[in-house]
């Protein structure tokens, strides 16, 4: 008997790992042998013992003179061949030409959106790097704990921080302190120029690199009463850049132009069009100044930059700044101060600390682009995979033939993933095109971007679109050449069909499932964010906000213009306040009861006599405030009486309470109203008169008739008393949308991605539903000539589509819900209710239009005529 | 001199060839050199010392006949050639000439005893 039947064959698995290695050349005879040896050690030692051998044999035939020979034929000159590539791919692209469109404008969409990321996220990483030091330079932030209260992280640190480590530091070898308040209107020739910018040490261009156009670099800003001023702000006030020299005037203070700076790029974290030398502090002290310069909690908007010298380190520097903090700590109550020490290239982007100098984008949001966008991209790619393998028993015989004339399986995947990237490149022309369309609306998506990105296109990027172009090509085609690549020749050239696998149809499925899954789930966040936005903007605040238009004051006497503006016909009643309410902007203090033991945090805010009327506030108890009346009149909401238990109401006029140091006088109750956003919960509420305060806002109430006439002769107005100022306005309802911009740019990313994942997967069910169609015609024709109705076989078709779309949305509905809830209700208090159909009802749309687009297909197979489709062959 | 150079492994296997005459295939020059020479080799090494033996031209190969036991898959049979006969005749005329040099003193040490 052969040893054959005897013992169990050698372990399949392995002699399949050795035939895929094993140079083919040399496969009979090695196989052979370790086949021959391993039945011998069978019957010697023991089926066990045997196959470890065995598998030990072949671990050890991993060796260069049996493994297969890699490069063979590469070095050959295949030019003729790789035209032959790019003709049949024009070809093909150019025999099916829905297909083919339906690829490239699909990854063209999508990949529009990937430019924007990769434009964005470059320029954002591109912030700060121009400095000569940029390693070197530190910015010294500080950790404030307000003890027993809270601990927050700020970009700033107190401006004696920086003049310690001047005299002091020994791992800093260059310390530049930055005052961040060099704002306003700059004076010359009796013309205002507003500006911002900030007092700095006379090192600042020693550390930062912003070249001068003229000037000493060394003596730029080493006076006090010196300015360096920008290229761009010497032209707009002298129409010159060689004004070294010239002076501006600033709050009664003459500054000398010392060097005209050339524009700073965009790209840096520090911005403005004037600096100032911060010398000036010292030379013309005031108590605000002092306390600035001195001042170890004075730390909101001053920033230190230090280069650390060569031969030191972050820790002995981090121990030095400890030390300083230990020892000014020591001195102070209430609070400690923490600093840090954060990297010039890290400060852009942010992980959102306050104060920064100028705003910083968080992290977080970049991330969210990113994902965003590859989620889009990932999504397009999928449509080209499905289509190409759906068409792939079209090319099977190409494929065959090839294969028959000595084509590599290498070089097929090599010709099928050429084919992807040149459908890539196809489309990444159309996506530059649709990129630069969508650019503008981008930048404007919100404050964020608005304020620091500009998405220029520089070389480098051009460079990155190509590389991405590739990738997307690769990425797409991998798989559809994969699948071509294996076709087995005898397959194909006996004409039995390569569909036979069910594995790719699942595939396909589940592809369809996924995009469709990301179309719905899109739509209804984009759908919940809209409603929520909506609520929020037509929330009951409790007052009137409707034709009133708030006009910035900033410190200008109200009376002059409110009797200019009483003259106007279409102004119905006016009023002032110190700061707006519902706009985001909250004042809160302690207030107690006379006793001074109850007490509970008061949202607040300054208002004159006609206030309440003019936003139609309801006063259930009291009175107004009146001009005869005490100085300290109050008028609080119901709330604040129960909290400081003051009875009801009426029993609470004439009652006081304390506010700061003083008592205030209730003489009137108002209804609760929403002072602040639908962020916020209400707490209770007081107005207090205080009759020597500056307003900051005017409420000019329109009676409704000529809007746009009775605001041009507002400004008109504005105008005559102010001719110097700009004339700040806007409706109340515009600063309330303003409020709301997060939730409504969030609408704007969710909107265009839902736009971009819906018409995506809606041109890849167009593709799908195509080809299953007509590749089921003949079927579909016989059963009609057998009797089925139209109604049959159009459910017959859709009916596979319609599970994947109810399993996608049962997926996609909590994802969605989930996201919400996550993303846009993070702090809102005041929320829609999500009910069943608010989420279905989404879902129904998409799927309704999903089905029309495969009904388009499959009901025109259902009606064509038999004798049409049979007569085929 | 890749070329002609006779490793000390491959001068067994030639050896071992020779002695099994037409019988030469890799399940017995691997059982031969374990049984013989008593070292214990893979089938993958011994593989690389053949296809270097053959490229410097000291053996050749043909396919022999199939068999059940090997999943009926051939045998490659060795043989050497006479420029491999040679090569043998070269080693091992240097390796007579440098004993012959050593003094038999240092060779049995015990020898005068």
């Amino acid at each position: 008997m052969s040893k054959v039947e005897l013992f169990p064959a050698p372990p399949k698995r392995w002699t399949r790992f050795f035939e895929w290695f094993c140079n083919e050349v040399y496969f009979e005879e090695l196989q052979g042998d370790l086949e021959e040896r391993y039945f011998r050690n069978c019957g010697r030692f023991g089926v066990r013992k045997s196959k470890a051998i065995y598998r030990k044999e072949i671990l050890r035939m991993f060796r260069p003179s049996v493994i297969k020979k890699i490069k063979t034929q590469y070095q050959l000159n295949n030019s003729a061949m790789y035209k032959n590539y790019l003709m049949v791919a024009f070809r093909n692209l150019s025999r099916n030409k829905l297909f083919s469109s339906i690829n490239i404008v699909g990854l063209a969409v999508s990949m529009a959106v990937g430019l924007l990321a990769i434009t964005f996220v470059s320029e954002i990483h591109s912030y700060d790097q121009f400095h000569d030091f940029k390693s070197d330079i530190y910015r010294i932030n500080n950790l404030r704990i307000n003890i027993g209260r809270s601990t927050t992280d700020y970009a700033t640190t107190s401006l004696l921080m920086g003049r310690r480590l001047q005299e002091e530091s020994t791992n800093f070898d260059m310390i530049v302190p930055i005052f961040n308040g060099f704002n306003g209107d700059l004076i010359h020739d009796e013309k205002h120029f507003q500006i911002k910018g900030q007092y700095a040490g006379e090192d600042f261009l020693n550390l930062f690199t912003f070249p001068l156009l003229s000037g000493n670099p060394e003596l730029a800003l080493s006076e006090p009463f010196t300015v360096l001023i920008t290229e761009e702000l010497a032209i707009k006030i002298f129409n010159a850049t060689d004004v070294v020299g010239e002076v501006l005037e600033k709050n009664e203070e003459l500054y000398t132009i010392t060097g005209v700076l050339k524009n700073p790029p965009l790209t840096s974290h520090i911005k403005f069009d004037a600096i100032a030398s911060l010398k000036t502090f010292e030379a013309k002290p005031s108590p605000r100044r002092t306390r600035i310069l001195n001042d170890w909690g004075t730390m909101w908007s001053s920033y230190v930059y230090g280069r650390l010298s060569k031969n030191s380190n972050l820790q002995r520097a981090q121990e030095e700044l400890d030390r300083i903090a230990q020892e000014e700590n020591a001195k102070v109550e209430h609070f400690r101060i923490e600093p840090h020490m954060e990297s010039l290239t890290d400060i852009f982007p942010g992980d959102g600390k306050n104060n920064q100098m100028s705003i910083v984008m968080p992290k977080r949001s970049i991330n969210q682009v990113v994902i965003l966008a590859l989620i889009v991209l990932f999504s397009a790619c999928f449509n080209y995979t499905n289509l190409s393998i759906a068409r792939s028993l079209r090319r099977a015989k190409e494929v065959g033939v090839r294969k028959v004339v000595g084509a590599k399986k290498a070089q097929l995947y090599f010709q099928f993933i050429l084919e992807a990237i040149l459908v890539s490149v196809l489309a990444l022309v159309i996506a530059f095109f649709l990129f630069k369309l969508i650019r503008p609306g981008f930048i404007e998506l919100n404050s964020y971007t608005l304020s620091t990105t500009t998405l220029e296109l520089t070389p480098k990027i051009y460079l990155y679109f190509s590389i991405f172009a590739l990738l997307i090509g690769f990425l797409a085609g991998t798989l559809p050449a994969l699948l071509m690549s294996k076709i087995k020749t005898i397959h194909v050239l006996k004409g039995i069909s390569g569909r036979s696998s069910s594995k790719g149809f699942n595939l396909r499925r589940v592809i369809v499932g996924l995009q469709f899954t990301l179309s719905v789930g899109f739509v209804i966040l984009v759908g919940l964010a809209q409603k929520q936005y909506k609520y929020a903007l037509n929330f009951d605040l409790g007052y009137t906000t409707d034709n009133i238009v708030n006009i910035y004051l900033d410190g200008r006497d109200p009376s002059l213009l409110s009797t200019e503006l009483k003259k106007i016909p279409g102004v119905e009643s006016l009023s002032t306040i110190y700061f707006l309410h519902s706009t985001g902007t909250l004042n809160s203090d302690y207030v107690s009861n006379i006793q001074g033991t109850d007490s509970v945090i008061t949202y607040n805010n300054y208002i004159d006599y006609d206030y309440l009327d003019n936003m139609n506030h309801k006063i259930i108890a009291g009175q107004n405030f009146t001009a005869d009346g005490p100085a300290n009149q109050a008028i609080v909401t119901e709330s604040l009486l129960q909290k400081l238990s003051l009875g009801n109401p009426a029993e609470a006029i004439g009652k006081e309470f304390k506010f700061y140091n003083q008592n205030r006088l209730i003489v009137g109750v108002v209804e609760n109203f929403h002072y602040g956003t639908i962020f916020n919960t209400l707490q209770p509420y007081a107005f207090i008169l205080d009759r020597d305060r500056e307003m900051y806002y005017m409420n000019v109430k329109l009676n409704g008739n000529d809007i746009l006439g009775t605001m041009d002769k507002i400004e008109k107005a504005w105008t005559q008393l102010y001719p110097e100022e700009e004339f700040y306005a806007t409706f109340y309802s515009d600063a309330i949308e303003r409020t709301y911009s997060g939730i409504s740019s969030s609408i704007k990313t969710f909107g265009l991605l839902a736009f971009v994942a819906i018409s995506i997967s809606l041109l890849g069910l167009l593709g799908i539903a195509v080809y299953t169609t007509q590749s089921r015609i003949k079927e579909i024709t016989i059963r009609k000539v057998l009797g089925a109705s139209l109604n049959n076989l159009v459910l017959l078709l859709s009916k596979n589509f319609l599970i994947i779309f109810l399993i996608s949305s049962v997926v996609a509905i909590p994802l969605a819900y989930s996201l919400f809830k996550s993303l846009v209700l993070r702090n809102i208090e005041y929320r829609i209710s999500v009910g069943f159909w608010e989420l279905a009802g989404e879902a129904l749309i998409i799927i309704i239009i999903a089905l029309l687009t495969i009904g388009s297909q499959t009901f025109r197979a259902a009606k064509s005529s038999p004798a049409v489709n049979l007569r085929d062959e | 001199m890749k070329g002609s150079h006779l490793g000390e492994f491959q001068e067994v296997v030639l050896l071992v060839i020779l002695s099994l005459d037409d019988n030469a295939y890799g399940v017995t020059i691997k059982q031969e050199i374990a049984e013989k020479v008593n070292r214990s080799i893979s089938r993958g090494a011994l593989h690389t010392a053949l296809t270097r033996l053959e490229e410097k031209g000291f053996i050749t190969s043909e396919q022999g006949e199939s068999h059940p036991d090997r999943g009926g898959r051939k045998k490659r049979y060795y043989t050497v050639t006479n420029k491999g006969v040679a090569a043998l005749h070269d080693a091992k005329s240097i390796r007579d000439q440098l004993w012959n040099q050593i003094p038999r003193l240092k060779l049995y040490p015990g020898y005068d005893k």
